[in-house]
């Protein structure tokens, strides 16, 4: 009963630990988060742009020679690069000359200011949300090439560096908690040895204390205490005779 | 990989011997005999043309071209066909001792309909089969990817012969030196179809196409069309390379309902075109549609009528309208037909084994298979004219000399430096009696 008790003066050890870990996997998470999201948006939406003026670059001698296939051909070409979700090309006008949308553009695009090239987020109903960036053909005189990326792969890169992050400090924290565990017991067991002789001396039972008298060689602050027990034992004041004649 | 060459040699095991001069279907003419001998080295090596080495597609034996078209996929029906009539004329050719002496062999790849598999086996084509030109390509996507390889290897005369596509890019600068073509391109086809839908009153057109380059191609023709009356598109909607009959079409017939079009153009193969054909008559968008010569006709109308009664694929069908790039196979009035249906039964083409992965019936005749026997004796006839040592380098001079060239159509086939397209005319097809024919008035049909 007395070592349990001992051992329960660790559990406060213990729990620290988990708080500790708690506290650091979920922090670091939070780090982690917005560090690869801000990371990854900044890399796709720099990566759209290249691509965006790639395609603008390589889009005037086409289309100069009024060749819409070849054209197109050149966009499908980057819609196959990860992340990026849907290119579409317009003319000085606002004309679509070639995209990559089906079943049909969507009318939020439809409805977009196509002159304008900043940077801008765009929910399309059934698609999802994206990131469009935009460069102009020949300084906007021959229109303007849009590249949307899906923000839903930067949210799926999050959850793939999170969850690598939390398999790694589960295993931390099972092999934490199997070693304080282990140190804990280390710690615990002489002291719970010396409580146990220090109360078989108390009631004046060497015998008792006999299976723990090992406790007497050991060096540390645990030994030292049980030597001290027994030093009081053998120097202790001859006990008051009681009333009834019993000592 | 089996040529057509070991192919016809496979056949001709168990086909009874044909009523023409020779027993022999590789057996070479006298003449030929001499020529091949020479060739073979009869003469001294350092007097023998560089040009014949097998290098460069051409043996002692054969020349070889190389293809890549679909043979599996939803657009099979694409590749099948077209080799199917290629083969007719070529077997044929080999039959009578080839050209030359040399049989026309095709080394052929199947790319699925992918741009992607088309850049590698015309890489394979190029670079390890070292084929004389390459022939037969199917699709628009596939081909446009491949141009920019054929002007890379320039300096080596690689041509591509007889696309099965209508698009601009190998009829164009930068790459338009590098093709010739037979067929119309989609711009005459799609003016054609919107010059008569325009005259009839139809001036609403919608297009749903393919969402890639042979889609944007027909698009654009259709836009160019359209912008010559004074009219824009009047709405659009897009499927992806590869969608399957079985796929719904719903949501594309609703946009283009929303746009309430007097016709749509279909600009994409088979599969797809028949599923919108299909739920725009479920859903009550009944106005002609109109689908190119790409779009496999037989194949279209295979899918829209199989497993329904007559009247029932009546109603999916009298509204179609086809344009096409060679007569009706079925005007046996004209000799080039009646030679391709001849050639067709003699021979009956089939699908090297090791290419058939999927399976496929073929037509008996379809417009495709036509396409495929015009284009390869047009080929066989500029091989002749590559005299005894055929070489590359004088492949475009040998196109070149074909002026007025009879194909057997009632129009004659000319290149020139300029005109890198044989044939020019576009012709229009509906459905009657569960057949393609030939349309006659469009006002009487369609208005």
């Amino acid at each position: 009963m007395q070592v349990i008790k001992v051992q329960k003066l660790f559990q406060k050890t213990l729990f620290g630990v988990f708080a500790l870990f708690g506290f650091i996997g979920i922090s670091t998470s939070i780090l982690l988060i917005y560090t690869v999201d801000a990371y990854l948006a900044e890399e796709y939406e720099t990566n759209s742009l290249g691509i965006a003026q790639s395609i603008a670059d390589a889009s005037v001698d086409i289309l100069l020679n009024r060749d819409l296939a070849a054209l197109q051909s050149l966009i499908d070409q980057f819609v196959e690069i990860q992340g990026i979700s849907y290119v579409y090309i317009t003319d000085e006008e606002g004309e679509f000359l070639a995209h990559t949308f089906v079943p049909g553009i969507p009318d939020e695009i439809l409805g977009a200011d196509h002159a304008d090239i900043s940077t801008v987020q765009r929910q399309l109903p059934g698609l999802g949300d994206f990131v469009e960036v935009s460069r102009p053909i020949l300084a906007g005189v021959a229109g303007a090439v849009h590249v949307g990326m899906d923000t839903g792969i930067i949210a799926l890169q999050v959850q793939r560096a999170i969850g690598r992050q939390v398999y790694l400090i589960s295993i931390v924290f099972v092999l934490g908690v199997v070693g304080a565990i282990w140190l804990v017991n280390l710690a615990a067991r002489p002291i719970g040895d010396t409580l146990t002789y220090a109360v078989a001396l108390a009631r004046g039972d060497e015998e008792q204390a006999a299976p723990v008298e090992g406790i007497l060689v050991r060096k540390d602050e645990a030994g030292q205490l049980a030597r001290l027990f027994l030093h009081f034992y053998r120097h202790r004041a001859p006990s008051t005779p009681s009333t009834d004649g019993t000592a | 990989m089996k040529t057509t060459g070991d192919m016809r040699k496979d056949s001709m095991r168990v086909r009874p011997a044909l009523p023409t001069a020779s027993a022999d279907p590789i057996m070479p003419g006298r003449r030929s005999l001499i020529s091949a001998a020479i060739a073979g080295g009869l003469t001294l090596p350092w007097l023998r043309s560089p040009a014949a080495t097998p290098e460069e597609g051409v043996t002692d034996t054969e020349v070889i071209l190389g293809v890549s078209a679909a043979f599996s996929g939803p657009s099979r029906g694409l590749g099948i066909e077209l080799y199917r009539g290629a083969s007719a004329y070529f077997d044929d050719v080999n039959y009578n001792g080839g050209i030359a002496g040399r049989r026309i062999s095709l080394k052929i790849y199947d790319d699925g309909y992918q741009p992607d598999a088309c850049v590698t086996n015309t890489m394979k084509l190029m670079l390890e089969d070292r084929v004389f030109a390459l022939f037969g390509y199917v699709g628009t996507p596939t081909v446009t990817r491949v141009l920019p390889l054929l002007k890379k290897f320039q300096d080596e005369s690689v041509f591509l012969f007889f696309p099965f596509t209508g698009a601009q890019p190998q009829r164009e600068p930068p790459y338009g030196d590098f093709a010739f073509n037979l067929r119309a391109s989609y711009l005459q086809e799609t003016a054609g179809l919107v010059d008569n839908f325009v005259r009839i009153g139809r001036r609403r057109i919608a297009v749903f196409y393919q969402a890639d380059a042979y889609g944007r191609s027909g698009w654009a023709g259709v836009r160019a069309a359209l912008t010559r009356h004074g009219e824009r598109i009047a709405g659009e909607a897009t499927y992806s390379r590869g969608t399957q009959y079985t796929a719904t079409m719903r949501r594309q017939v609703e946009i283009l309902q929303a746009a309430e079009p007097d016709a749509v153009i279909c600009i994409g193969a088979y599969a797809a075109c028949a599923a919108f054909a299909r739920d725009a008559v479920d859903l009550g968008l009944e106005v002609p549609i109109a689908n190119l010569s790409f779009v496999g006709s037989e194949n279209l109308l295979s899918l829209l009528t199989e497993g329904r009664d007559p009247a029932d694929a009546e109603r999916y069908t009298r509204l179609l309208v086809n344009s096409q790039v060679v007569p009706s196979y079925e005007d046996t009035s004209i000799p080039g037909v009646r030679e391709y249906r001849e050639f067709m039964q003699r021979y009956n083409p089939a699908v090297p084994a090791e290419l058939v992965t999927e399976t496929y019936t073929p037509f008996d005749h379809s417009f495709v298979s036509l396409e495929g026997f015009l284009d390869a004796k047009l080929m066989a006839e500029i091989l002749r004219r590559l005299g005894d040592e055929p070489s590359r380098a004088d492949l475009e001079r040998a196109v070149l000399t074909l002026r007025d060239f009879d194909l057997g159509l009632s129009e004659p086939v000319s290149f020139a430096e300029d005109r890198r397209q044989g044939l020019q005319q576009v012709y229009y097809t509906v459905v009657d009696d569960g057949r393609f024919v030939t349309l006659g008035d469009w006002g009487e049909r369609l208005s």
